[in-house]
């Protein structure tokens, strides 16, 4: 059925990433940079580095996310004796108390996410460059929402930084930032990045080559 | 494979941005969709009234701001002290104590990238609405684009609601004006968003101005 799907770069065409315009290749190679004739933003047909750049940035935020977890993303003073507590024990504290809803919630977007969204990033990367067990239309969706999850993973800095700036009580309580959040919101911007530099039509290609040479 | 020959007119065609399945351009009506027969995603839309609808959104976002990012969001008592913190609190005490990184990006998410895309919307709808249409408005969409991403209100309307829990707990939670706003700022920047008909604005300048 995929032979029947007619494709832009087949017909020597390119569509413009920005402003969805189809333009001409004319005698340029696939992987030069050409400009587009609406929005004058220069593009690839297909950028051949892009599974380079999503492996690359995928070990950044994986090596970030290590520190994340092993210094305290935040210090609880409470007349005057600092408690330090990282992103798992944090979690712990919401369970002690019976948040079961908010420990999920923090869970899920904290570990679950970065976690799904690197290790999803390595299959997708191997998978588009082998073509071994690659199913486009699968695979596609599942990038959608890695895609989607990411900007979620900034919940845990956004509570931080809410709860440093409210409870701020003198000698009573004070809540004050842990050095982790700083590595925790570079592996979630490094996985944002990671994402936006794979190109899903990589994955189409590979299918398609597959089915032309049966 | 059938293969068309170079000179082609691209504007009759549509290519998926996720597939790159290339289709010959459907004539819209307001309301209708085109989605890709391969993989199923949307490839354009033709969303009603769009220009009037993300002008006044974004119109009412832009009123909201002040509001959202100055007054406070909530308040804690412990003790019989009370301590308050709006949007901007937030980032002044991240950098008071050094978090000069996170104070960059918090701003950034929460507050720059929303309205700079607030008054870009606002602009382009502006300029379509009254006719005042310029070729530097094709940069300027295109610079648009660029944020998509990373505008964060939603992550951050979750954050208050997730720190409220977590104060709940054992202090006296107090909610102000300023959280009103805020949920009011966040509606009014995604709806801007939301019905900004990209297709339709690329179409209509590409005619005035490439040729």
């Amino acid at each position: 059925m995929n032979l029947l799907i007619n494709t832009a770069k087949n017909n020597n065409l390119a569509l413009c990433p920005q402003c969805h315009k189809v333009n001409v290749l004319g005698d340029a190679a696939s992987d030069e940079k050409i400009q587009c004739v609406r929005c004058k933003g220069m593009f690839y047909q297909r950028n051949s580095r892009s599974l380079q750049y999503t492996l690359a940035w995928s070990i950044a935020a994986l090596i970030a996310f290590i520190p994340a977890n092993l210094y305290p993303i935040m210090i609880i003073y409470s007349l005057g004796i600092g408690e330090p507590s990282t992103i798992l024990s944090g979690i712990g504290q919401f369970i002690d108390h019976g948040l079961y809803p908010i420990a999920i919630i923090i869970f899920t977007a904290s570990i679950i996410v970065p976690l799904l969204k690197i290790a999803g990033l390595f299959v997708l990367v191997y998978r588009a460059h082998t073509g071994i067990r690659l199913r486009p239309d699968k695979h596609s969706k599942f990038y959608h929402l890695l895609e989607f999850l990411g900007p979620w993973s900034m919940l845990d800095v956004f509570v931080v930084a809410l709860l440093v700036a409210v409870v701020e009580l003198g000698f009573i309580t004070t809540i004050a930032a842990g050095p982790a959040i700083n590595y925790f919101t570079l592996t979630v911007i490094f996985t944002m990045i990671a994402a936006n530099s794979f190109d899903s039509r990589l994955l189409w290609d590979k299918q398609q080559n597959s089915d032309e040479n049966f | 494979m059938r293969h068309l020959s170079n000179n082609i007119d691209t504007k009759q065609l549509i290519a998926c941005q996720l597939c790159d399945a290339l289709y010959e351009k459907p004539q819209l009506k307001q309301g209708q969709i085109v989605k890709c027969t391969r993989c199923g995603s949307t490839m354009a839309e033709r969303k009603v009234n769009s220009i009037e609808r993300s002008f006044y959104w974004s119109m009412a976002g832009l009123l909201l701001l002040i509001p959202a990012v100055l007054l406070p969001l909530m308040g804690v008592t412990l003790a019989g002290q009370y301590h308050h913190a709006s949007l901007l609190d937030c980032i002044i005490a991240l950098i008071d104590r050094g978090f000069f990184m996170i104070a960059t990006l918090v701003f950034l998410f929460a507050i720059a990238v929303p309205t700079i895309r607030l008054l870009g919307s606002f602009y382009i709808t502006y300029s379509f609405k009254y006719n005042k249409l310029k070729p530097s408005l094709l940069y300027f969409f295109r610079a648009f684009h660029h944020l998509d991403n990373w505008a964060m209100l939603n992550v951050f309307m979750l954050g208050i609601v997730v720190s409220m829990y977590k104060l709940l707990d054992d202090t006296e939670l107090s909610i102000n004006m300023g959280l009103l706003a805020f949920i009011l700022w966040l509606i009014s920047s995604t709806m801007a968003a939301s019905t900004l008909d990209q297709d339709y604005i690329w179409q209509k300048l590409e005619d005035e101005f490439v040729d």
